[in-house]
């Protein structure tokens, strides 16, 4: 090969360097760390996939501590449904009340949001299905179980959060909520977040060490959809790095743990999808109760 | 409080650079390397390579000014803990009211080592006379406080600074500055009232002025983040439709700076920047081709603040 001018290799070479400058520029698109996109929760190809149907309402989405799914048919009242780690759809205490809302405690008790034929929150031993009143004369919707046995429920339509203390003092915790609907707790349990269902907001809460709700906070705002001032923000789930998945009219609307929008999960179906949780071996499944159906679809990151 | 004086700011040994310079004319070709040098030595090292001036370093003469700690629990961001630190330059005379500039991620901006280096360049052009006597106070978001060892604080810092409405504004003028006017007397006068922030925090100085230009009429952001964060990516459509408000901004930016879930930000400030004049504003942008730092904003700052308080000296 014969040998250029030096002066024409050195220009060969600027153009090439031209070149390897500009594909550095275009590459330098960025996440800021801690920027949690979208991309970094969902597992490419996958979507949502059928894990039960035939019902009439689902609702009360929850796991237990070895990743089994629970849900209730809210409208129904047919018992509780489990969903083993293989896809097995079991109904445990066929007999029990329609039930809102389901969480484990830490002393592996069912925990629920009772609706009719009473209103209460109620607890049942499982798989034996003995169950224990907690709380009568409430309006509950959604709970939580912090690990020191605080039980945490929405009043939707007092607009106001209820605390059982471990003693069994029923009291009020926060109010002031905007028909307060989907409950959740950090993984820590120092921060409790509520979310509205006629409102916008998901407001945060410090647990104090008495059980009391401090530092009550807008903290994070659902996009509702256009020209409507109601987010239909309902049940929550958050995973093992903090971050809340928060049911609603335009999909499930996932929050980095300082607060901000992260992204919208689209919903399973077009239909009401009002709760969530992570289950299924290593907790690597989101599930959705979806109206008559129930979903899930595999993620990246983990409920635990 | 605790009163910290700052004991010296050593001057940074000057790296006097000899070189030796060839003063034969150099051949074609020799021509054509040195061009290939010099380009190569951009394209490896240009990039964001901003460092501070002699305005963002300790002068000779120069008086220094005094920085004050204190911490604050708010009630407008119920629960939250937060530090700050006030800055009196030593012309600051007892009651005669001072300008005041309010600093988000104060700590940052406070660090005489880091990109602003805002302490030193306060002193330094208070000194010439080319900005007033100003308070700065340079204050760190809030977080509230964990109930439990084990458990961690919430970060307020998204809440307070990316969301729009007047909430931080409130904080400022409701809680901070009564509180700094008990130790300093600060001016009601909005022309020398400024506000300055970085990424969220300078979106934040922004919404300041946008709800409070009676308070706050000057603003400077780096790398702001007129996003979706919190919904801020709306603001140059509300400049466009919204009657002009008494504000002097200068923002800063650079061609490398984030592209994510949020928006581009280099997009997002050129709308800012071309929104304010479309709205007649009394704006300056700077876009560099620095990223999401505070390197450009730093080297830029002196020049920034003579332009902000160009008729207030």
């Amino acid at each position: 090969m014969r040998l250029l001018p030096l002066h024409i290799r050195i220009r060969a070479l600027l153009a090439s360097l031209l070149g390897i400058a500009a594909s550095v520029i275009t590459a330098s698109c960025q996440n800021l760390r801690g920027d949690e996109a979208l991309s970094k929760i969902l597992e490419e190809g996958e979507d949502w996939k059928l894990v039960a149907s035939g019902y009439k309402f689902t609702d009360a989405a929850c796991a237990d501590a070895a990743g089994r799914f629970y849900f209730s048919d809210v409208s129904a009242g047919d018992g509780i449904h489990q969903v083993d780690l293989e896809g097995g759809v079991s109904t445990l205490v066929p007999n029990a009340p329609k039930l809102s809302g389901m969480k484990f405690g830490p002393d592996g008790r069912l925990y629920a949001c009772a609706q009719s034929p009473k209103k209460q929150i109620v607890a049942f031993v499982l798989p034996a299905g003995t169950m224990t009143v907690l709380a009568d004369d409430v309006q509950p919707n959604d709970l939580v179980v912090t690990k020191k046995g605080y039980v945490y429920f929405t009043e939707t339509g007092k607009g106001q959060v209820t605390v059982i203390t471990p003693q069994g003092v029923v009291r009020l915790a926060a109010k002031g909520i905007t028909a307060p609907n989907g409950i959740g707790l950090s993984p820590d349990h120092g921060t409790l977040a509520v979310s509205e269902y006629t409102g916008s907001n998901v407001w945060a809460y410090r647990i104090d060490a008495d059980g009391a709700l401090s530092g009550g906070e807008r903290y994070m705002q659902l996009q509702t959809p256009a020209g409507a001032a109601r987010s239909e923000g309902d049940g929550m789930t958050v995973d093992a790095d903090g971050r809340y998945y928060v049911t609603s009219a335009l999909g499930i609307q996932m929050f980095d743990a300082t607060g901000r929008l992260s992204g919208i999960i689209s919903r399973p179906q077009a239909k009401g999808t009002v709760s969530c949780a992570f289950a299924g071996k290593d907790f690597a499944y989101l599930y959705a109760c979806s109206s008559d159906k129930v979903f899930r679809r595999k993620l990246k990151v983990r409920g635990r | 409080m605790s009163i910290d004086t700052r004991t010296s700011w050593a001057t940074d040994p000057e790296r006097a650079a000899t070189q030796n310079r060839n003063t034969e004319k150099p051949s074609h070709t020799m021509r054509h390397a040195l061009l290939l040098f010099l380009l190569v030595r951009s394209l490896a090292q240009g990039a964001d390579d901003y460092a501070p001036g002699p305005d963002s370093k300790p002068q000779p003469g120069v008086p220094q000014g005094v920085i004050t700690h204190a911490t604050w629990k708010s009630k407008i961001f119920p629960e939250t803990t937060r530090d700050y630190w006030v800055y009196a330059p030593s012309q600051y005379e007892a009651g005669k009211p001072a300008a005041v500039m309010v600093f988000q991620d104060g700590k940052s901006y406070m660090d005489t080592n880091g990109s602003f280096r805002a302490p030193i360049v306060f002193d330094n052009l208070i000194h010439k006379k080319e900005m007033p006597v100003t308070i700065a106070i340079f204050i760190n978001p809030g977080e509230v406080p964990a109930a439990a060892p084990d458990q961690k604080p919430r970060s307020n810092r998204s809440f307070e600074y990316d969301s729009l409405g007047n909430q931080y504004a409130r904080f400022l003028l409701e809680e901070i500055l009564p509180e700094v006017g008990k130790q300093y007397t600060l001016t009601q006068d909005p022309a020398l009232r400024a506000i300055c922030g970085i990424s969220s925090g300078g979106i934040c100085a922004w919404t300041v002025a946008w709800e409070r230009p009676d308070q706050f009429s000057k603003v400077i952001s780096h790398v702001g983040s007129f996003t979706n964060i919190r919904g801020g990516h709306v603001y140059p459509a509300l400049i466009r439709k919204t009657e002009r408000k008494a504000i002097r901004v200068h923002l800063q930016d650079g061609t490398r700076d984030l592209d994510n879930l949020f928006g581009n930000w280099p997009l997002a400030n050129q709308e800012m920047a071309a929104a304010l004049k479309f709205a007649g504003y009394d704006y300056k942008f700077e876009l560099g081709d620095g990223g999401h730092n505070g390197k450009h904003g730093g080297a830029i700052l002196p020049d920034a603040l003579r332009w902000l308080w160009r008729e207030t000296p």
